[in-house]
């Protein structure tokens, strides 16, 4: 199935240093409920998930070059499915009303739960739904846009467009979304009866974190990823090969959004609420400017901006109330005279997401080095699994 | 989301205020469309010349009408000026400003289209920001000479009104003028020429001696200028205030790309689709929902032509 003509030093052999690195930091996040208080454990809890959230862009820009302003809406529809799930799940004394039916259709009259939100009282349909709703949305708008000759700048204009729209919709569908305020004031994460407490929240969030970043890198540095990096630097060429670039652009766009969707559903019982504010292209442009500012195409450069960020908005926040331009100002020094941004401070030895290409062996053809169907992208599995039974 | 999407075009077609349908109030909607048209075009027409021209991905834009529109305040409170003498004002101030981005910033990033989009969205940033520390955020009111104020009946017949308001004439109007002075200026005079050489193949046009370095400036600041005035109008018809320049940022976009960039009369018909369909189902449905729909239809649309409805297709 896979012809490797060139050499490609492959993901089975992960490097010892990032393995180090990664679990100290590790460590380091494990123990930091502990050290910190209940309100920095929170905000870290809130900057991983956005953290999450800037690799999942960084997979469809940093890798693929499809620059997104929607994936503040993926995320929200996420956050919208758990936050249906846990609003529903409050116990009718509890809510404002007294009855079963959330307190914002109560204000707007609708008398008994619309059919489409019935399903999410249960929780597994709730947690497929927190997936599959933005994957899904993602799907059709992934299949809609990229089997088309449009490109680069359109697609982000439709991004655009696609934020703005559904900001409006969920504003003007009161009844059904609670409006500008969004679902508010929703029950702690529980299910099967278990209530989760805030310190295990954070524990899931942290295991989800280090499980998006091992996934991304992992996948970036397979023969897929190699497909997605030669499609964002000439596409053109990449199809000549014989590759169907844009069904790679959909697989990715899904993927990705899936995971937006997740970190969506896991910050509504963090945050408590959510609102058309996440979905509105403000919001969406803040994740853009996380991926900037960390590095594009680093995985590991965003998740450190949106934590730096976040860290010196709460100290920032104290002094002054101009948070904004400081970020403007940020944003602008990052993209004028640091294009790859804060990771490429870093020594060479510890940018990790390049792909270290060993000299194409003479007499091969350099145009077609590899060859990968888009089944293959479990190839590097096989081979992990390969080299751990020691019959590579 | 699909599922939402019918459901509430089902619960809406059911719950909306339909007396049946009316002549007269469909006709005050349409004139009220015109409006649309008139603030579609003036905030699209300085995109079509920084996008269309010069191919930037301009983000800033809103924060360039927002610019127009506190020149206008701030000259409104302090001389007593007229509104419409504040136009030349904010067009020269915004231009100013525009000329200076453009040495600054946007010159370092030609040919990265990507990269131009994220610098203008940090520059929007930062001049919400300072206009916020100078200003504060809190609203002002601009106020519009009393000769273009009121309505202006067209038709009556008993309790019934066909009327436009002079402010929506003013408007639209200002526009077409403001259409047909630029192409005025790209297409009949020597500046516009090279503007267009420019843009059709900068490489030749620098060998015969334009100065492609000016023309970037200047066709940057043209465009900048226009949004300063599109701003002045707008004043007075919204309060004033940083984040103003958002609401008119997406769909200014969507009238010059409903268009397409190749001709200027494109911009002309995107506006009048987008503000015309978009009173029209406002009618039937309401306001959001209209949004909603055209918004969907402009994707649809960017979907099979992205380079606008108007534009002759190329082989390339």
């Amino acid at each position: 199935m896979t012809e490797v003509i060139g050499r490609i030093r492959q993901a089975t052999n992960v490097p010892k240093r990032l393995v180090a690195i990664s679990a100290i930091l590790l460590l380091i996040l494990c123990i930091f409920p502990f050290v910190a208080g209940d309100f920095q454990t929170n905000l870290m809890a809130k900057l991983l998930l956005f953290g999450i959230l800037a690799v999942s862009l960084d997979l469809v820009w940093g890798f693929t070059g499809i620059l997104s302003f929607a994936h503040g809406v993926f995320f929200t529809l996420g956050g919208y499915a758990m936050a249906y799930y846990l609003k529903l799940n409050l116990s009718a004394s509890a809510n404002t009303y007294g009855v079963a039916l959330p307190d914002f259709m109560v204000w707007n009259g609708l008398k008994e739960l619309p059919w489409f939100i019935a399903p999410l009282q249960i929780f597994p349909i709730a947690a497929i739904a927190m997936v599959a709703l933005p994957a899904g949305f993602a799907y059709i708008i992934g299949w809609f846009i990229f089997r088309s000759k449009v490109s680069g700048v359109y697609i982000t204009i439709i991004t655009l467009a696609i934020s703005s729209a559904l900001t409006t919709f969920f504003v003007s569908q009161q009844a059904f979304t609670g409006g500008t305020n969004g679902i508010t004031d929703v029950s702690k994460l529980s299910f099967f009866g278990i209530v989760v407490p805030q310190l295990g929240l954070y524990y899931i969030i942290l295991g989800f974190t280090t499980l998006v970043l091992a996934g991304s890198w992992w996948l970036t540095q397979s023969n897929f990823g190699l497909i997605l990096r030669s499609v964002k630097e000439n596409e053109q060429r990449i199809s000549y090969l014989g590759y169907d670039v844009a069904s790679f652009k959909i697989f990715v766009w899904t993927l990705s959004a899936g995971i937006a969707g997740i970190a969506g559903g896991l910050f509504v019982p963090l945050n408590r609420f959510i609102s058309p504010v996440y979905l509105a292209v403000a919001f969406g442009t803040q994740i853009v400017i996380w991926v900037a500012v960390g590095g594009r195409g680093t995985l590991f450069g965003p998740v450190i901006a949106a934590i730096l960020l976040g860290q010196l908005q709460n100290s920032v926040d104290r002094i002054t109330q101009d948070w904004q331009l400081i970020v403007g100002i940020i944003l602008l020094t990052v993209v004028l005279f640091l294009p790859n941004g804060l990771m490429s401070l870093l020594p060479k030895k510890f940018r990790f997401t390049e792909i270290n290409r060993m000299p194409i062996p003479r007499g091969s053809t350099t145009a077609g080095f590899v060859r990968v169907s888009l089944l293959d992208w479990y190839s590097p599995l096989v081979r992990l699994i390969q080299s751990v039974r020691g019959k590579r | 989301m699909i599922v939402h999407t019918l459901a509430s075009i089902v619960y809406l077609a059911q719950s909306s205020p339909s007396e049946g349908f009316s002549a007269i109030a469909f006709t005050n909607q349409l004139l009220n469309g015109l409006g649309i048209v008139g603030i579609l075009l003036l905030t699209g027409l300085g995109l079509a010349i920084t996008f269309g021209v010069m191919r930037i991905i301009n983000l800033a834009h809103g924060e360039f009408i927002m610019l127009g529109a506190y020149t206008t305040f701030v000259l409104q409170s302090v001389f007593k000026m007229d509104l419409l003498l504040t136009i030349p004002f904010s067009f020269l101030f915004t231009a100013l400003i525009g000329a200076i981005v453009e040495r600054t910033i946007i010159r370092r990033l030609y040919g990265r289209p990507l990269e131009t989009l994220l610098a203008t969205w940090g520059l929007s940033i930062v001049i919400q920001g300072v206009v916020k520390l100078i200003f504060t955020a809190q609203l002002k009111y601009v106020r519009a000479p009393s000769y273009i104020r009121g309505n202006w009946t067209l038709f009556q017949a008993g309790d019934q009104v066909v009327q436009i308001s002079i402010y929506r004439l003013f408007i639209i109007f200002m526009a077409l003028l403001l259409l047909a002075l630029t192409g005025y200026l790209l297409y009949r005079t020597a500046l516009g020429r090279e503007v267009r050489a420019v843009t059709q193949n900068r490489d030749m046009a620098k060998c015969l001696g334009v100065n492609t370095n000016l023309v970037d400036m200047a066709t940057f600041a043209y465009g900048c200028g226009l949004a300063g005035i599109a701003g002045t109008v707008i004043s007075s018809l919204k309060s004033v205030a940083p984040p103003m320049g958002q609401d008119y940022l997406v769909d200014a976009w969507m009238t010059v790309v409903t268009g397409g960039v190749d001709k200027l009369i494109g911009v002309l018909a995107g506006a009048f689709l987008i503000g015309q369909s978009n009173a029209a189902i406002a009618y039937f449905l309401n306001d959001p929902t209209a949004r909603v729909i055209v918004l969907a239809a402009v994707i649809v649309l960017i979907r099979y032509r992205p380079e606008g409805l108007f534009t002759i297709q190329k082989r390339s």
